[in-house]
C-alpha cells in the first residue's frame, strides 16, 4: 500500500529516500496512531492508572503508590455504609434513561432516515446544537420553567390552576437525564437505520411482509449495531451523571459520581473516591469492552 | 390504502419530531427570558422586559477575562485536537495494520466514559505530577474528551476517499509535501472543517471537565455553575444566552463558509 | 501450437549495468523475472516472467483475485515485489517508487481529483514538474483536443462529467505525465456496453498514433481480443500463456484458457484400448490430438459452439450425437442452441443466415469433425 498522506509513497525504497529512513520499517498506520496513542496514554490510561493506585491506598492519604491496603474497598461494602444506594440510584436511573429514550428517539431517527428527506441535515444540526451549550445552562433552563412563579407556574396561575411541585423529586432528575443524553442516542441510532437499506424494506413489503415483520426481521437486526452503540453510550454516561440531580433534582437522589466528587472535595478521602471510582468504571468498562467487542466500527461508520 | 397510512405515520412523525425539539429548546427559551428581564428575580409572566442584565454581564471585567479564557482554551484545544486528530483519523479509517481494530476501540473509550470522573480522574494524575491545576490544565483535560471526537468527525470523511486518489498524485509525479497539500487535505476538507467547528465548539461549552481541572481558573460554564449554587443572578442566564447565540453564530458562520468554498468548488 | 511464452533474454542484465538502453528496439522496454508477491501467508502473483515490447499493447486478462492487479501495481511502482526482478530497459527498478518511473496508471476507479476541475487534473503532473502556469494550460489544451473533449471542459467541474468524458480526463491526465508505459487497470469495466465498444477502439487509435506501450488489465477477454497485440491469461497468481489473441483464441495452451475465453464445449478424454472414449460414459469419440500431446492418455476436447453442426445423416461428421433441442438463444447475428443428448449439454452455435438441419425441437443429431477440437492437456 502506498502511505503517500506522509508523502512517503513507496516506502521501502532505501536509495530514493534517505530522510525518514528510521521509520522504514513502520507501517504508516501506526505511525499516524501513534500521536494519538501517546496522548491517550498520558492523558487517558495514565489517570486512570492513578485512580486505580489510589483506590488501594490508605484511607485519607495523598499520596498514591505508597501503600497498598483493601480497607477502601471493604469501606463501600459494608452494609453500614449506604453508599450502594448511590449507585443503585445511578444505575436504575441510568437503565430508566435508556429505555425513555430508546421510545423517545427512534421515530426521529427513522425520520432522520427515511421520511425527513432534505429537511434531514437542518433537523440534524438542530439536535446537535445543544450539545455545544453546556448541560447546566440548559438544566438551569428548566428550573426557570419548573420553578415557583417561574414560567410553568406563571402560566398555570393565568389559567387560575395550581402550580405543580416537580422540582426537586427523582423524576425530574430523571426528565433532565432524558433530556441532556438525547443526542447521544439520536445519533448512534440515526447511523444505524441509515444502515438498513431502503430496498431490502421494499423486497420484504413485496414478499407481503407485515410492517411489524418487516420492524422485527429486518430493521431492528439490521440497525442493531447502532441502536446498541447509542444504548451502550447514553448508559454510561448516564450512569456517571450528576449536573442533573444537583440542578434539577435538588438532592432528592444522591447520584455516584456526586459521592465520588464529595470524597475528594469535602471530606478530602481520595482514596475512597479513587475506590469508588474503580468501582463505576468496572461496570462501565465492563459493559463497553463487552459491548464494543461485536462491532464492527468499520462498517458502522464507513458503510463498507 | 399503503400511500394514506404511510402519510399519515409521516405526519405523526414530523409532529413528534418538532415536538422533541421544542422541548429542547424550551429550557433555552426560558434563558434567554430571565436574562432579559428587568428586576433582580425572576418572575413569570415577565413584567418588563430590558437589556439591564446584559450590560451588567458586559461590563463585567471578571467575565471578560473568563470569556477570554473560554475563547484561549477553545482555540487550543481546536489546533491541538485537529493536528493529533488528523494522522488518528487516517490510523482509523485509511490504512490497514496491525492493531488497528483495536486502537479503533480503545479511542472511543473516552467518550464513553463519564466526564465528571473523567475529570476528577485527570485532577488525581495532575497532582501526582506535581502540576497545580490551571486552565492550562483544563486543555489538556478537554483534549482527552475532543480528540476522540474529532478523530471519528475525520474518520468518516477518510472511509470515503479512495486511496487511489493518492497513488495517482505519486504515480504522476508528485511529491509528498505536494500530494498533502493539493489532493488529501483538499479532499478531507470538509471533514477537518466540521471537526475544528466540533473541537471549538464542545470545548467552549463543557462543563464537568473544567469544573474539576481548571483549578482556580473559570471558564464560562464553570462560573455560570459557581453562580447558580450561589443563588440566583439574572447575569446567570444572561451570560447563558450570549455563550448560547455565541455558539450558534460561529455553527452559522463555519457552515455558510463550507457551503461557500463547496459552491466555488463545484463551478 | 505455437506458444508466445516470454522469451527470456539469454542473460538478464544486471541491476544498473545498461546505461543507456533507450534507442536499443531489441531490448524489452520493461522486463519480469521471476516476480512473485506474497501478503502474509497468500501468494498474489507467483513467479512471473514476462517481457513488454517497446510500442505494444499487451492486455493481461484473468479472472478476479488472479492477481493481475498486482501485477500492474508492481508495475507502476505502487507495490514492490517480495522476489524475483523488474527491469526497465535493463534497469532494475523493483524499488523506485512510482513518482520516479516513466509509467502512469490509469486506475479502475480512475482516481481524478474530485476537488479540481477537468483542466487542474490535466495540468497536475506538470505542475508536480514544474511547468509554468501559462505553458501548463495550452499543454492541458492540446490534451483535450486529443482526448476529444472540447476546450470548454478545461473549466469544468470533473465530478459534473459523465462516465465516457471522465474517462478521456483521466487519459489525458496520464499523457500530460508523458510517460513510456501506460498501465490501465480496467477503466472502462464501469460504462455501458455501447460507450465502452468505443471508447476501445479510441484507446487503440491512441495507442497507434502515440507509439507508447499500453499495458492493460481487464477481466474481459472480448475487450482484449479487440484491442491487443498481445494477451496474457493469468490464473492463481501464475501466467498462463502469452500469445498474440488469435493462439490464445485458437490454439489455448490448457482447458482453463480455452474455457475464459468463451462459451466452449468441453469434455475429458481417456485413451482406451480400442482408442479414444469420453471420461465418465465410455462413448467412443475421435480425436486430433497434437503432436506434443503424442503419448498422452488423459486429455480434454474443447469444441467451440460454431464448430459445432447440425447433421442430415450420422455419416456427416467424426462424432456425431443424438439429442433433443432444449432450449434456444438469440445471440444477434448468431443462434445458440442448447441441445441435451443422454449424457450431457451441448451449445450449438450458427449464423441467422444458415438455417438449421431439423426444425421444431424433437430430436435432432449434431456433431463435430476431429480436427475442428482442440485438444488441450486435462
Amino acid at each position: 500500500m502506498s502511505d503517500a498522506a506522509l508523502g512517503a509513497a513507496g516506502t521501502t525504497t532505501g536509495e530514493s529516500r534517505p530522510k525518514g529512513r528510521a521509520l522504514r520499517g513502520i507501517p504508516a498506520g501506526v505511525r499516524c496512531a501513534s500521536p494519538v496513542a501517546l496522548f491517550m496514554a498520558l492523558g487517558f490510561l495514565a489517570p486512570l492508572l492513578t485512580v486505580i493506585g489510589f483506590a488501594f491506598a490508605e484511607p485519607r492519604t495523598f499520596t498514591v503508590f505508597d501503600s497498598f491496603t483493601l480497607e477502601n474497598f471493604a469501606e463501600i461494602f459494608d452494609p453500614a455504609d449506604t453508599v450502594w444506594m448511590s449507585f443503585a440510584w445511578s444505575l436504575a436511573l441510568a437503565l430508566l434513561t435508556v429505555v425513555l429514550l430508546l421510545f423517545v428517539c427512534y421515530p426521529i431517527a427513522y425520520g432522520l432516515v427515511r421520511v425527513f428527506g432534505r429537511w434531514s441535515s437542518l433537523v440534524s444540526i438542530a439536535f446537535v446544537f445543544p450539545l455545544f451549550i453546556s448541560e447546566n445552562v440548559r438544566l438551569y433552563g428548566w428550573t426557570l420553567f419548573f420553578i415557583n412563579h417561574g414560567v410553568l407556574d406563571g402560566l398555570l396561575a393565568q389559567l387560575g390552576l395550581p402550580g405543580p411541585d416537580v422540582l426537586f423529586t427523582p423524576a425530574i432528575t430523571l426528565f433532565g437525564m432524558v433530556y441532556t443524553y438525547l443526542p447521544f442516542m439520536l445519533f448512534p441510532m440515526t447511523l444505524g437505520l441509515s444502515m438498513v437499506p431502503a430496498d431490502l424494506v421494499e423486497a420484504a413489503r413485496d414478499f407481503g411482509a407485515s410492517r411489524t415483520m418487516i420492524w422485527r426481521e429486518i430493521e431492528l437486526p439490521l440497525a442493531m449495531p447502532g441502536i446498541l452503540i447509542g444504548a451502550l453510550l447514553t448508559f454510561v454516561l448516564a450512569a456517571g451523571a450528576v449536573a442533573e440531580a444537583k440542578i434539577l433534582g435538588g438532592q432528592s437522589v444522591i447520584m455516584i459520581s456526586h459521592d465520588i466528587e464529595i470524597a475528594f472535595t469535602y471530606s478530602q478521602n481520595w482514596p475512597r473516591g479513587a475506590a469508588l471510582a474503580v468501582l463505576l468504571m468496572l461496570v462501565i468498562g465492563g459493559l463497553s469492552m463487552a459491548v464494543m467487542a461485536r462491532l464492527d466500527l468499520d462498517r458502522i461508520l464507513g458503510r463498507r | 390504502m399503503d400511500a394514506a397510512r404511510n402519510r399519515r405515520s409521516h405526519g405523526l412523525i414530523w409532529i413528534w419530531t418538532l415536538f422533541v425539539a421544542l422541548v429542547i429548546y424550551l429550557p433555552v427559551a426560558c434563558g434567554a427570558l430571565a436574562g432579559l428581564s428587568k428586576g433582580r428575580y425572576f418572575l413569570f409572566p415577565i413584567r418588563a422586559f430590558s437589556f439591564e442584565w446584559w450590560e451588567k454581564t458586559l461590563d463585567s471585567l471578571e467575565i471578560q477575562r473568563i470569556v477570554q479564557t473560554s475563547i484561549l482554551i477553545a482555540l487550543i484545544v481546536t489546533l491541538v485536537s485537529l493536528a493529533i486528530a488528523f494522522f488518528g483519523a487516517l490510523a482509523f479509517a485509511r490504512y490497514d495494520w496491525r492493531g488497528r481494530r483495536l486502537y479503533q476501540k480503545l479511542l472511543l473509550l473516552p467518550i464513553f466514559f463519564p466526564q465528571p470522573v473523567l475529570g476528577l480522574a485527570l485532577l488525581l494524575w495532575f497532582n501526582a505530577l506535581g502540576i497545580q491545576p490551571s486552565w492550562h490544565t483544563a486543555i489538556v483535560a478537554h483534549l482527552v474528551w475532543i480528540v476522540p471526537v474529532v478523530t471519528l468527525v475525520i474518520a468518516i470523511q477518510v472511509y470515503g476517499f479512495d486511496p487511489a486518489m493518492e497513488e495517482a498524485a505519486a504515480d504522476l509525479g508528485a511529491g509528498r509535501w505536494m500530494i498533502l497539500k493539493d489532493v488529501t487535505l483538499p479532499i478531507l476538507w470538509p471533514g477537518i472543517w466540521s471537526g475544528a467547528l466540533f473541537a471549538f465548539l464542545l470545548s467552549w461549552g463543557n462543563f464537568p471537565l473544567s469544573l474539576y481541572t481548571a483549578g482556580a481558573d473559570s471558564t464560562i460554564p464553570k462560573w455560570l455553575y459557581s453562580k447558580m449554587v450561589a443563588g440566583y443572578t439574572p447575569m446567570v442566564p444572561a451570560l447563558g444566552t450570549m455563550s448560547t447565540l455565541a455558539a450558534a453564530t460561529l455553527l452559522l458562520l463555519g457552515g455558510a463558509i463550507a457551503g461557500f468554498v463547496r459552491k466555488r468548488r463545484a463551478n | 501450437m505455437n506458444m508466445t511464452f516470454t522469451q527470456q533474454a539469454e542473460t538478464p542484465p544486471a541491476a544498473g549495468s545498461a546505461a543507456d538502453a533507450g534507442a536499443d528496439p531489441a531490448l524489452p522496454v520493461l522486463q519480469l523475472v521471476g516476480v512473485s508477491k506474497r501478503f502474509d501467508g497468500f501468494t498474489a502473483v507467483d513467479d512471473i516472467s514476462l517481457d513488454i515490447r517497446e510500442g505494444e499493447f499487451l492486455t493481461i486478462v484473468g479472472p478476479s483475485g488472479s492477481g493481475k492487479t498486482t501485477l500492474l501495481r508492481m508495475l507502476a511502482g505502487l507495490e514492490q515485489p517480495s522476489s524475483g526482478n523488474i527491469t526497465l530497459r535493463g534497469t532494475l527498478i523493483n524499488d523506485l517508487p512510482a513518482r520516479a518511473r516513466p509509467t502512469c496508471l490509469v486506475f479502475q476507479s480512475l482516481a481524478l481529483f474530485p476537488h479540481m476541475s477537468v483542466g487542474r487534473n490535466i495540468e497536475f503532473p506538470l505542475k508536480a514538474k514544474g511547468v509554468a502556469a501559462a505553458a501548463r494550460r495550452a499543454r492541458a489544451l492540446e490534451l483535450l483536443k486529443m482526448v476529444r473533449l472540447p476546450e470548454d471542459y478545461y473549466g469544468k467541474n470533473v465530478m459534473k462529467c459523465s462516465g465516457g468524458e471522465r474517462q478521456r480526463v483521466a487519459l489525458a491526465r496520464a499523457f500530460a505525465y508523458d510517460p513510456d508505459v501506460l498501465f490501465f487497470d480496467e477503466p472502462l469495466s464501469a460504462l455501458d456496453y455501447k460507450l465502452k465498444k468505443l471508447l476501445e477502439k479510441e484507446l487503440k487509435d491512441l495507442h497507434k498514433e502515440s507509439g507508447k506501450t499500453f499495458v492493460y488489465i481487464t477481466h474481459s477477454l472480448e475487450e482484449a481480443m479487440v484491442m491487443s497485440d498481445r494477451i496474457g491469461v493469468m490464473r492463481a497468481g501464475k501466467l498462463v500463456q502469452v500469445g498474440s489473441p488469435e493462439a490464445i483464441y485458437g490454439a489455448p495452451a490448457n482447458r482453463f484458457v480455452a474455457e475464459f475465453v468463451g462459451e466452449v464445449n468441453v469434455f475429458p478424454v481417456s485413451r482406451g484400448d480400442g482408442g479414444w472414449v469420453i471420461g465418465e460414459t465410455g462413448e467412443p469419440v475421435r480425436v486430433a490430438l497434437p503432436e506434443q500431446m503424442a503419448g498422452a492418455r488423459q486429455a480434454a476436447v474443447v469444441v467451440r459452439p460454431e464448430y459445432m453442426r447440425f447433421l442430415e445423416a450420422p455419416g456427416d461428421a467424426d462424432n456425431v450425437v443424438r439429442g433433443t433441442v432444449y432450449n434456444e438463444y438469440s445471440l444477434g447475428s448468431r443462434m445458440q442452441y442448447q441441445i441435451r443428448s443422454k449424457h450431457r449439454v451441448f451449445l450449438v452455435e450458427m449464423s441467422r443466415a444458415q438455417t438449421r438441419a431439423g426444425d421444431g425441437k424433437g430430436e435432432v443429431l449434431i456433431g463435430w469433425n476431429a480436427e475442428d477440437a482442440i485438444v488441450v492437456e486435462a
